[in-house]
């Protein structure tokens, strides 16, 4: 019986890869040969040099547009976790009902445009708004700027993101076996350590899932930032934007579009040595 | 709706870029091959701007065009300009027609992506664009905080005079010309631009711009909710915000304009159909149709007799408002409008 599952196990050994060719085949097409000619492009347009790369690396404007970029998607999704994950816990340890009431909630936001809900913002943080007129009906007499600052693009962001974390990192906490917990509790795991020590590691497939998402999807964000940010929150994306689609500079564009490519993967290479992506499978 | 037509397979162009584009456009060729029949089918594929924009188009251009010649009109949007130049660049077409801006236009006629086309009303021609429709960058200004508003740009940037917070688009080749006309300079002498001078005019009034706007609605929602008192914006846009009851006034003079070019994709197999498109589209009826529902002023002057003085009122283009305003040269603009974007993407952030 034994000796028949090996071999089962060896003859099936190539389906799996035979049922991915459709899906290799359709991401060669329409993956792989596009993004190899924007590689390609990037070294070629105008003309077959580097100067593409040196004006990237070299120019002021972009070098801080990319660290600005980065240290947005980081901080969202710094955010994005403190908001979500007790969100998420809650959710997990409610009746089944109660947890569905607060997914509808949070997906809720899903239903409606982010363009809309960027909007939404402007109007709840403006001058005039709601938020300032309860600041100043509290006593204070000059309530703090709020639209146009980093706080409201960052909360934007968040509140269009935070979705993703949460359900990511819910769909990980419904699983846990509670009888872990109770075997931790009964041999005198109490508190923060058992949260340290049993929950939270548990959890970390949904976190990393949900950071990788999150962190990804911010890096392409432009739009919130422009709208609802200081002057100064100019994302990468937005100047590709401009590069293409009023200049046609598609090597600069191109340029830019590598070099945050491979700044992404890198930072995700470290992020894989320090905790490990396979977590991402669970 | 993103109909995607083949011109010619992409590996029997001898195309200066590799054998993956080719293979690209090939592959999208291949998909592609129903639509043939229907390329030759009479009909043209437009570039729009969708919403309003578009509804203004179907009802006075598309619709009526299609009547007059049975060319059935297809809509793909949002206006794109690069999607233009990859046409060209691949041989596969979603559309046969576009607008472009008078900066784009120079741009795409220097690249050899547009057709060459003919003069279809006196003066209605330039690098191979047909001049259209214009919208203005007007001064507007909330009339709870000053009934008496500014008069040209020189009184925007007076900030003892005029105190409050402040709006201009975030794109240099619209705000450099103001910062010069603020800066006391006559309009005859505008360009070439002087753009030192005109960064050294936007240093005064950085700190008073709240926010630098990038889309259309957000400087109608930041005028309307008062979240700036003065904003140099288009003039649709203030209508926009007065209709919704904002107390907002503006004014024509100094009002920046922008004129809007219908062209041709270079190589389309529907060309001669796109010329007659444009022919009827820059007619006088048409247009002034056109023109009147999406708040633009009218190009050719044949249009005026079609609109009425109540309407011209709020158009750039008609002779008592158009005298106070000024064009953009984007021929003779002072330097390359890249490099002089970035340095004022630059100049934003820092």
């Amino acid at each position: 019986m034994g000796v028949n599952i090996a071999k089962l196990t060896q003859r099936t050994d190539l389906w799996p890869w035979l049922l991915l060719t459709p899906l290799a085949v359709y991401m060669a097409i329409f993956f792989v040969v596009p993004l190899a000619d924007v590689a390609i492009m990037s070294f070629t347009e105008p003309s077959p040099t580097l100067s593409n790369y040196e004006r990237v690396l070299t120019g002021g404007l972009y070098l801080r547009t990319f660290l600005n970029t980065f240290v947005t998607a980081i901080t969202v999704t710094l955010c994005c976790l403190f908001v979500g994950y007790p969100l998420a816990y809650l959710m997990a340890s409610s009746k089944p009902r109660t947890a569905m009431l607060i997914l509808l909630l949070v997906t809720m936001s899903f239903w409606t445009s982010f363009l809309v809900r960027t909007y939404a913002w402007m109007v709840l943080l403006g001058n005039n708004g709601p938020v300032v007129w309860l600041l100043q009906t509290i006593g204070m007499e000059r309530p703090p700027q709020l639209l146009f600052t980093r706080f409201s693009s960052t909360l934007a962001m968040v509140h269009i993101l935070a979705p993703y974390m949460i359900m990511n990192i819910y769909s990980v906490m419904r699983k846990i076996d509670p009888t872990l917990i109770r075997s931790a509790e009964s041999l005198g795991a109490r508190g923060f350590s058992l949260f340290r020590h049993v929950y939270l590691p548990l959890t970390a497939p949904g976190i990393a899932n949900g950071s990788v998402l999150v962190f990804v999807i911010c890096l392409g964000f432009y739009v919130t930032p422009v709208l609802l940010g200081s002057p100064r929150e100019q994302m990468i994306a937005g100047l590709i934007g401009n590069q293409i689609d009023e200049f046609l500079a598609f090597g600069m564009g191109s340029a830019m579009a590598m070099v945050l490519l491979v700044v992404t993967l890198a930072i995700l290479a470290i992020y894989h040595r320090r905790f490990g992506l396979d977590k991402l499978w669970g | 709706m993103t109909n995607i037509r083949n011109r010619t397979p992409g590996f029997l162009v001898s195309d200066r870029r590799t054998f993956l584009k080719g293979a690209g456009a090939a592959m999208a060729g291949t998909l592609a091959m129903p639509y043939i029949a229907r390329a030759q089918d009479n009909t043209l594929y437009i570039n729009t701007w969708g919403g309003p924009w578009e509804e203004a188009a179907r009802a006075h251009l598309f619709d009526p065009f299609t009547a007059a010649t049975d060319i059935q009109v297809r809509t793909v949007s949002p206006v794109s300009f690069a999607k233009l130049a990859q046409q060209t660049r691949t041989g596969v077409y979603e559309f046969d027609i576009t607008t472009l801006g008078g900066a784009e236009l120079v741009r795409a006629n220097q690249a050899g992506i547009i057709e060459t086309l003919a003069e279809p009303y006196p003066g209605g021609l330039f690098q191979n664009g047909v001049a259209s429709h214009a919208f203005a960058t007007v001064i507007s200004w909330r009339t709870d905080k000053f009934p008496e508003g500014p008069k040209n740009w020189a009184d925007f940037w007076d900030v003892e005079r005029f105190p409050g917070a402040r709006s201009l688009q975030r794109y240099a080749a619209r705000v450099l010309p103001i910062a010069l006309l603020a800066d006391g300079v006559e309009v005859k002498d505008l360009y070439p631009l002087d753009v030192e001078r005109a960064f050294a005019s936007l240093d005064r009034i950085k700190e008073h711009i709240r926010v630098w706007w990038t889309a259309g609605s957000q400087s109608t929602q930041i005028l309307r909710d008062g979240e700036v008192d003065l904003i140099g914006i288009w003039h649709g846009r203030h209508y926009e915000a007065e209709a919704a009851g904002a107390p907002v006034a503006m004014t024509w003079n100094q009002g920046e304009i922008d004129r809007a070019y219908w062209v041709v994709a270079k190589g389309t197999p529907n060309a001669d159909n796109a010329k007659a498109f444009i022919q009827f589209a820059t007619g006088g009826k048409p247009l002034a149709g056109f023109a009147t529902q999406a708040d633009y002023g009218p190009l050719n002057p044949a249009a005026n007799e079609f609109i009425s003085e109540e309407d011209a009122r709020r158009m750039p283009t008609s002779p008592e408002n158009y005298k106070q305003t000024f064009e953009q040269d984007m021929v003779n603009f002072g330097g390359d409008p890249a490099q002089i974007a970035e340095r004022f993407e630059e100049w934003v952030a820092s």
